[in-house]
């Protein structure tokens, strides 16, 4: 059988193309086998890849969608400060989002692969960490305003030498941050994955031959690329634009923040232009470009076909572009701990182009994303705790079928921790998580239906942050769906219960509680063009209350016997759409700065 | 009288029955599933099998059972109408599940349909902390209006899972006694009884498929009672579990969700016992059929057990990155990795040109081109009667017909011509992609979890592993290759080699430097001593009860757990720095590095087996016995073995030919399984009957 392999092999390519991608998900399995930090098993924030020898992306381990395309950077960034000096051996890492990263918790590990003296590989890890330092514990607040609050910058430097570790750079991050056995344990899960991969890499090259395997990743990318344009090539062209907005940065209360992209589509090629978008703000929440290119590859995925491998040829075919000095481009010095805020937020915005594009693809707005919650303090043996939570949960309205309810965000790849693990673990009583009946954006295909999670502190004291979105400016919806329920959040529910903005920080005194409710996702299509028989199950779920059915879907129901009346439907629908007054169904229905000012939900 | 034992497994298209005697007599049937009635199957099988053997129903004295009745319930959602009580402010822990998604960039995906609507999950006000204490006392009068509510919505079967009922069942236990009072003609399953640990979901979860399938599966198991009965078959029936283990009927009637994956665990056990047999320690197991091939770790001769799997879910890329495709069930079950690669896979061509081999499947119907029953796609089985690898005129000892023409001139039209290759490289390319995507699940319970296939022999089995066996061992530099005898049926055959077993575990969630080892002990014997009595009530006398005792660990911090032996003898302090030591061992040989002294190790669960003994060996002495008049060495063919070799004539030949060492190439046809040697490598029998095939 060995001759099969030599040469002339046919399938040499199709088996080669496999085992690279095989091998980034190997490197991501042995993360997630290895890591401590729930951040990185639960919430899947981290991805790994192969680069070749002149660091162009050439596999991505299937991980968090908001990562693909934010390795390339990383690699360019280790090229340019050492080409000419790079050795077998060496590790670099990196984590400066104005040179290769994309803010400081997530850590950039590189791993030249060599045979002999060609460099003929690039392996790289890079995992958002549980504190790099900074002024907050966790290094994800949001309200920083510069760069430098935020944690320990690292350039690109070797972390290893020829195989020699660098002890002054070691303890340097070790002395750096707030939880060392974390992070350390997590760095060396990075090295296992680079170092599981040249081993496995080295194997595969080893059984093709150098100089095919050479050629072969020449035609792995030419062939992501071939597919990407042949699918481009089938959507329809013409120019595209999309805008939406952010309730503020935490620091600016109250001032909308814009975001605004163009698609221009001709032929097999896709650009999009963030020029319009606001410039950079002081809040923690700018984007580095490849964040950008990141939150719209993820959009342009989604409305592509399955099986095109992640790699630099589906980048030849889309290109991003956003002005120097914006929030999706930022300058020094920009901070962006928190900048997973508007990369959700810009996945909305462009998924609003694509719907133009090509409207039967494309669901309304989601959720807007994660929610960030932590809860701090001391145990009552001053000893310290952190409490992380990241909720988001619906989607919206589909072109066939509603949004579905408890799924992570499209953008992220997130699992929710266990209510009695948190339990077990922190001073914290979880009092609820449910859905919430009423919130989600009606339509004929409905938003999915949000929840809420109430917290109770347990200990003396604590200090809660959350940091939340779309309470101004709700999830838009499409083809006549309505825009979604805003996010809340409650402290104390009950008679002396007090509103909190999206974003804020509090000191909580033992048995204090924090209710969240998530956005309602948008809806898609017209609410009185619902399937009664889908409005009733609603009923019956007690996922929309009586008034809902009938004011907003119009359809009237027998409640003892669980019937629609049918004639009574029809002459409400019809009476509602001539209040109503549509000319023609509206394509978006969304807040903006002009409309949201006698909504009631500022302050 | 001599004494025999019968495996029969029931899967989706066949069933198959094995019957051993103890001086290692062996006969084989397949006979066609009767879907909707899968009983009916095991009464022709029993029939056919008195005619065709001189047995009768008193040499019979154990029917081993494995069974796709209970995956088929969830598979179809044919199961019963189920209520599910829980705490208030948690009502829909069920349906928000984990909130992972399996693909990503994908808003078409939807979730598996909920088992318990919203309208029949229904909230009552109580609450138990997490250490225990109950803060909120049971509200009786929501209890009864919830089990009222219910009731009137003609429910035929309700689970309970109230949050924290793992530290303590109390309102657990109320609640059952209001379903028993109000409707004691429901049938119940508690969490706290079904799977009393911590995490939420995954108790819901598992405590909901209980109590769905439980009314399905105790019917089809009374009925299978009769049918015995009426044979009078007077051994006892015994019923496979996802983890290897068997158990009673009454026991897998009181938690149907341990035998869902009883027919792939079957041939794993099958696995384990020749690796003890043979004194081969560390075996990969490759179960290839007709939708998905499942590979499996067998190290020192044990099997390889998770904790938790997920059924329903169809079947991915092998990647086990994703998840969330199916329902989550905390049970303990073989571990296995599954892909998309069988003989029904479909072949295409993608928009870049690149061939491409599933996870879309033709199944059974409309079948491969060769069926000539429907099928319009090319698949794996087409381009292996392209390639030679398979006999037309012979699969399931002739009774299966196939059409090499139908399946040429299709796979020349949509595959080879397209490719701009000649139709048997084409179809030599398919065969090796296969091959390479069964590759994934094999790194997935190996080089995924720091263990090197070249360590391990390959133990291939199913309808199509013994096809592809020489292909997947040469690209993962496995030397050696066990195929057993009846490998098509190997599952049945299994399930002649397992013990009986019961799980038990309770949660501790405590650092190993702060627990007081007596209450470890305490909570190990009370595990044991429901272990011992079930054991004693399925009749084993008590030494031939054996109990194990493991615990799951992690690093504080640390969210998944890793699984340990615990060695008997009561729990001291000492023994907890024994634990201690070995989890970090355990973690450096899974993850490549242990952490630092002084971080602490935290005990989370503690788990119980029992098991029962055999009071006589299994495993008969020398080599089995068959009957099967195997047809006599059909001359030779050709065989297309890639584009270097091209086509060799490879002599055919049976098991019974390979009494001495036989050099590659040649084919090897049996009843019910097709073994591909390709040039240099030599095939021979062993002494109990299995093909070697050395590369």
């Amino acid at each position: 059988m060995s001759q099969s392999k030599s040469l002339e092999d046919p399938f040499g390519f199709e088996l080669f193309k496999n085992a690279l991608s095989a091998i980034a998900d190997e490197m991501a399995v042995t993360i997630i086998r290895t890591t401590y930090s729930s951040v990185l098993k639960n919430n899947m924030d981290f991805s790994t890849a192969l680069g070749d020898g002149n660091g162009r992306l050439i596999a991505q381990g299937l991980t968090l969608p908001l990562h693909l395309g934010s390795m390339p950077d990383a690699f360019l960034s280790v090229l340019r400060h050492f080409d000419g000096d790079i050795e077998p051996g060496d590790i670099f890492v990196l984590n400066d989002p104005f040179d290769g990263g994309t803010h400081l918790p997530d850590i950039f590990l590189l791993k030249p692969i060599f045979i002999g003296a060609k460099r003929i590989a690039f392996a790289a890890a890079c995992c958002h960490h549980t504190d790099v330092g900074g002024r907050v514990a966790g290094s994800n607040a949001s309200d920083s305003t510069e760069i430098y609050q935020e944690g320990l910058r690292i350039p690109p430097l070797k972390l290893y030498q020829r195989g020699v570790p660098n002890h002054t750079l070691f303890s340097l991050i070790e002395t750096n941050v707030r939880v060392p056995s974390l992070v350390m344990g997590d760095l060396r899960a990075q090295i296992s994955a680079c170092e599981v991969a040249e081993q496995q890499f080295l194997t595969l090259v080893g059984r093709h031959g150098v100089a095919l395997s050479g050629d072969y990743i020449e035609r792995v990318l030419n062939n992501a690329e071939q597919l990407t344009r042949a699918a481009l090539q089938e959507l329809p062209d013409g120019v595209f634009s999309f805008e939406d907005w952010i309730d503020d940065d935490g620091v600016d209360y109250g001032k909308p923040i814009r975001l605004f992209v163009t698609l221009t589509k001709k032929g097999d090629h896709l650009k999009a232009d963030w020029s319009g978008s606001s410039p950079q703000v002081k809040g923690a929440i700018n984007n580095t470009l490849s964040f950008t290119k990141a939150a719209t590859f993820c959009c342009i995925r989604s409305v592509l076909p399955p099986n095109i491998p992640n790699n630099d040829g589906v980048f030849r075919a889309i290109e991003v572009t956003a002005p120097e000095g914006s929030i999706a481009n930022m300058v020094l010095p920009g901070a962006c701990a928190a900048r997973g805020l508007t990369g959700f937020r810009m996945v909305d915005c462009c998924f609003g182009a694509l719907a133009q594009m090509v409207p039967d693809q494309v669901f309304a707005a989601s959720d807007g994303g994660n929610t960030g919650i932590s809860i701090g303090g001391y145990h009552d043996d001053r000893t310290p705790f952190i409490y992380v939570d990241f909720a988001c949960g619906t989607w919206g309205g589909r072109p066939k079928a509603d949004g579905m309810s408890g799924v992570s965000n499209v953008a992220a790849n997130m699992a929710s921790t266990s209510v009695e693990i948190t339990e077990a673990e922190h001073p914290i009583e979880i009092l609820a998580y449910e859905l919430v009946p009423d919130r989600a954006g009606a339509g004929r295909y409905r938003g999915g239906v949000p929840y809420c999670r109430e917290y109770r502190l347990l200990a003396d004291e604590a200090v809660l942050q959350v940091r939340s979105d779309r309470r101004i400016f709700r999830p838009y919806g499409l083809q006549g769906g309505a825009c979604g329920a805003p996010s809340s959040n409650i402290l104390n529910p009950g008679p002396d219960e007090t509103m909190m903005p999206a974003k804020f920080t509090v000191t909580l005194g033992k048995g204090d509680r924090l209710r969240h409710e998530l956005a309602g996702p948008g809806g898609w299509g017209d609410p009185l063009l619902r399937d009664t028989a889908s409005v009733l199950q609603d009923l019956r779920d007690e996922l929309i209350s009586i008034d809902t059915a009938t004011k907003v879907y119009g359809v009237v129901i027998d409640v003892k016997n669980w019937l629609v009346l049918e004639e009574e439907t029809v002459q409400l629908r019809r009476e509602l759409g001539k209040e109503r007054g549509w000319t023609t169904t509206p394509a978006v229905i969304q807040d903006s700065p002009n409309n949201i000012s006698n909504s009631g939900r500022i302050g | 009288m001599t004494d025999y034992r019968v495996g029969i497994d029931i899967g989706g298209t066949f069933t198959d029955i094995v019957v051993l005697g103890e001086g290692g007599q062996l006969y084989t049937k397949k006979v066609s599933s009767t879907v909707g009635d899968y009983a009916g199957a095991i009464a022709t099988g029993l029939e056919v099998l008195f005619n065709e053997t001189a047995l009768e129903s008193d040499d019979i004295r154990e029917v081993l059972h494995g069974t796709t009745v209970a995956s088929n319930a969830i598979l179809e959602k044919k199961g019963v109408r189920t209520g599910l009580i829980t705490t208030k402010g948690f009502r829909d822990i069920l349906e928000i599940r984990d909130l992972r998604v399996p693909q990503l960039y994908h808003i078409g995906w939807n979730k598996p349909t909920v088992l318990v609507p919203r309208y029949l999950r229904v909230v009552v006000d109580e609450r138990v902390s997490i250490t225990g204490d109950v803060s909120t006392p049971l509200s009786i009068e929501d209890a009864e209006n919830a089990v009222e509510r219910l009731v009137s919505e003609g429910v035929e079967a309700i689970a309970v899972c109230l949050l924290n009922s793992f530290s303590n069942p109390i309102h657990e236990r109320q609640i059952l006694e209001i379903i028993q009072h109000r409707a004691p003609h429901l049938l119940c399953s508690i969490s706290s009884e079904v799977h009393p640990e911590i995490k939420e979901y995954e108790r819901t979860s598992t405590t909901v498929v209980n109590a769905y399938i439980k009314p399905i599966v105790s019917r089809y198991l009374q009925s299978m009672r009769e049918i015995l009965e009426d044979r009078n078959v007077k051994g006892s029936l015994l019923l496979m579990q996802s983890s290897g283990g068997l158990t009673t009927v009454d026991e897998a009637i009181e938690k149907p969700v341990n035998i869902i994956e009883s027919g792939p665990a079957a041939g794993v056990i099958g696995a384990q016992m020749l690796a003890r047999h043979h004194g081969l320690g560390n075996i990969i197991t490759l179960d290839m059929g007709g939708t998905t091939a499942k590979a499996s770790i067998i190290e020192k001769g044990i099997v390889n057990r998770s904790k938790e799997f997920q059924v329903g879910g169809g079947v991915l890329s092998g990647s086990r990155l994703l998840t969330g495709a199916g329902y989550l069930l905390s049970v303990p079950a073989v571990d296995l990795a599954e892909v998309g690669a069988g003989g029904g896979s479909i072949i295409t061509i993608d928009a870049a040109g690149s061939l491409c081999v599933g996870p879309e499947s033709a199944g059974a119907d409309p079948g491969p081109l060769c069926y000539g029953i429907g099928g319009s796609r090319a698949t794996v089985t087409d381009s292996n009667i392209i390639l030679g690898y398979l006999n037309p005129e012979r699969l399931v000892g002739g009774e299966l017909k196939l059409n090499r023409q139908a399946a040429l001139t299709e796979f020349e039209r949509s595959i080879a011509a397209p490719l701009g290759m000649s139709v048997e490289v084409a179809a030599y390319g398919a065969h090796r992609i296969a091959a390479a995507n069964m590759i994934r699940a094999i790194r997935s319970v190996s080089s995924e979890r720091g263990r090197d296939p070249r360590d391990y022999s390959l133990c291939a089995f199913g309808g199509n592993g013994p096809v592809f066996a020489a292909t997947m061992a040469v690209d993962l530099g496995i030397a050696e290759i066990i195929i057993p005898p009846a490998p098509g049926l190997f599952s049945a055959f299994g399930l002649l080699y397992a013990d009986v077993e019961h799980h038990y575990s309770a949660t501790i969630k405590c650092r190993l430097d702060q627990v007081d080892a007596s209450n470890v002990e305490l909570a190990y014997s009370k595990l044991e001593d429901k272990a011992r009595s079930q054991l004693q009530s399925d009749g084993f006398s008590l030494d031939l009860c054996k109990i194990e005792r493991s615990a799951e660990l992690h690093y504080q911090g640390q969210t998944h757990e890793l699984s340990v032996d615990i060695p008997s003898g009561s729990i001291d302090s000492n023994a907890l720095t024994q634990i201690a030591d070995q989890f970090h061992f355990e973690h450096e040989r899974t993850y490549g590095h242990r952490a630092d002294i002084g971080e602490p190790v935290e005990l989370v669960n503690v788990h119980v087996v029992g098991i029962g003994l055999a009071d006589r060996p299994r495993t008969p002495k020398g080599k089995f016995e068959t009957d099967r008049k195997v047809h006599i060495s059909q001359g030779e063919r050709e065989v297309f073995y890639g584009p270097s070799l091209g086509w060799l004539k490879s002599p055919i030949l049976t098991r019974g030919d390979l009494y001495k060492s036989i050099q590659g190439p040649c084919i090897i046809e049996e009843y019910d399984s097709t073994c591909v040697v390709p040039p240099g490598s030599s095939v021979s029998l062993d002494v109990a009957g299995n093909i070697r095939l050395n590369i």
